[in-house]
């Protein structure tokens, strides 16, 4: 039995396996977001009573479950580029905004009473920096030796997860966490941000797209999965990983411009 | 990493070293191919065996002049034979046509109880249907396997109908001028063979 899912070398069947790591980590995230929301309660700045943001929470979190568990991470780690990818949109991109939309607002006050803790979540997130790392982060671990070496080991599997989790969570923090205030980082730059993230190709996905042959081993020579063939396997998962990548900045850029606008129209009524 | 141990015990290694014949040449030293040269200045490989249409197949005759390969694995292989035919296959389909009409892969079963003559024709079409599928008793198998330096078949007896046949891993090439052999292991990426095909192809043994 694996704690954490990796490469296995063995036909493809439907048989369900328990990764214990995976549901461990679930727990303790559920379990941390439910003290913060004892320790601090929905105000004011949560929207009301508070349920929103804990929908967005719990959302996120069954989505990084989803990516993370079984059969999508036993097809991510053994026999399909395209399983894998998804995992990494899931895990890497949408569970850790939707996460960080669920942390209540009293909380990121907290951070701010610790000045050490301030200033070093005020370097890590700053825009440029989290462009870069996200970005960085996101072509070195979908290099295709990065992820054969990762994948093949269940602590190289857990650590790419993790790298992809924290990545997330530093390019979604300049966009959604109130700490530390950016008041130079205006809407207009935000939706920047997210257009280039969006436009962007990244290395790793140019060649899944436009490689003559199949890129990773792993997938490469992995028992073959019914239906489809290695490359036609890693060109679906360059175009999955280009077009909603697009999509979900886009969404995200066009909230940003809703917000504005809102901002904007209760700026005017209240002058 | 984890894939070649998991695939050890069903398949038998055998160290290239031990199929080599001691000494060796400049050829096998300096060779520009990503597969092992394992004989050269040799002959074509002499064996005939059944066909998928239960016609004799000499080997020597249907691939004289050709870029021939052999295989020993069984339909019923949950990893390296599928991957194997499929890297070759997705390879070959890239040659242009004239190039792809001087290949020819043969497959021999190791399986004969299961691999009936549709069986291995339905299973090698899956890949490519000028695939060349080839059958005989397991000793007769196992004799063309030894001559070609490649260890034996390991058939269980008495297994039932679900069982795992231990087989060589390696693709063995034999040159147009059926001079020289050369050998491919589990792992060979189709970059591998594509880098290779068109060496093959054009390969003349070196005088020795």
């Amino acid at each position: 039995m694996q704690w954490w899912c990796s490469a296995q070398g063995q036909p493809w069947d439907w048989t369900w396996r328990p990764y214990v790591g995976v549901w461990l980590l679930v727990a303790l995230i559920a379990a941390g977001y439910v003290a913060l929301r004892r320790r601090y309660p929905p105000t004011a700045l949560d929207g009301g009573d508070g349920s929103h943001s804990a929908a967005y929470f719990v959302t996120g979190l069954i989505l990084l479950w989803a990516a993370l568990d079984w059969p999508l991470a036993a097809l991510g780690a053994s026999y399909l580029a395209s399983a894998h990818v998804t995992q990494f949109l899931l895990a890497g991109v949408v569970a850790p905004g939707l996460m960080l939309l669920g942390i209540p607002a009293g909380a990121f006050g907290a951070i701010e009473r610790r000045p050490t803790l301030h200033a070093f979540l005020g370097d890590l997130t700053h825009p440029v920096p989290a462009f870069l790392i996200f970005n960085v982060g996101m072509t070195v671990t979908h290099w295709p030796g990065v992820v054969d070496a990762a994948m093949a080991t269940q602590m190289g599997a857990f650590a790419l997860d993790m790298a992809w989790v924290l990545g997330g969570v530093i390019f979604w923090w300049p966009l959604l966490a109130p700490i530390p205030a950016r008041p130079m980082f205006h809407p207009l730059l935000k939706i920047g941000y997210l257009a280039l993230n969006g436009i962007l190709i990244r290395p790793p996905f140019a060649m899944m797209l436009f490689s003559e042959y199949p890129i990773y081993s792993t997938y490469e020579l992995a028992p073959p999965f019914p239906g489809t063939n290695p490359l036609h396997d890693q060109q679906l998962a360059g175009a999955i990983m280009k077009v909603v990548t697009a999509w979900i900045m886009g969404i995200a850029a066009w909230m940003v411009f809703m917000k504005w606008k809102r901002m904007e129209a209760v700026d005017d009524g209240g002058g | 990493m984890v894939l070649k141990r998991a695939l050890i015990p069903i398949v038998l290694l055998v160290p290239l070293a031990a199929c080599e014949p001691p000494g060796g040449s400049d050829e096998m030293a300096n060779s520009p191919l990503r597969g092992s040269i394992v004989e050269t200045g040799s002959e074509r490989p002499r064996f005939t065996l059944s066909d998928t249409h239960g016609n004799p197949y000499s080997f020597e005759d249907e691939t004289d002049g050709l870029l021939a390969f052999i295989f020993f694995g069984y339909t019923n292989c949950p990893d390296v034979c599928p991957i194997h035919m499929a890297t070759l296959a997705s390879s070959i389909e890239r040659l242009d046509p004239a190039d792809r009409g001087r290949v020819r892969v043969v497959f021999i079963s190791t399986d004969p109880l299961r691999d009936t003559p549709d069986v291995l024709r339905r299973w090698l079409d899956s890949f490519d249907p000028g695939f060349v599928g080839l059958r005989g008793t397991v000793d007769e198998v196992n004799a063309v396997a030894e001559s070609l330096l490649l260890p034996p078949a390991a058939v269980p007896v008495g297994a039932g109908d679900s069982y795992t046949v231990g087989h060589a891993a390696s693709v063995l090439a034999v040159t147009p001028d059926g001079g020289t052999r050369v050998k491919y292991g589990f792992g060979t990426r189709q970059e591998d063979w594509a880098t290779d095909l068109p060496l093959l192809l054009q390969w003349k043994a070196q005088a020795p």
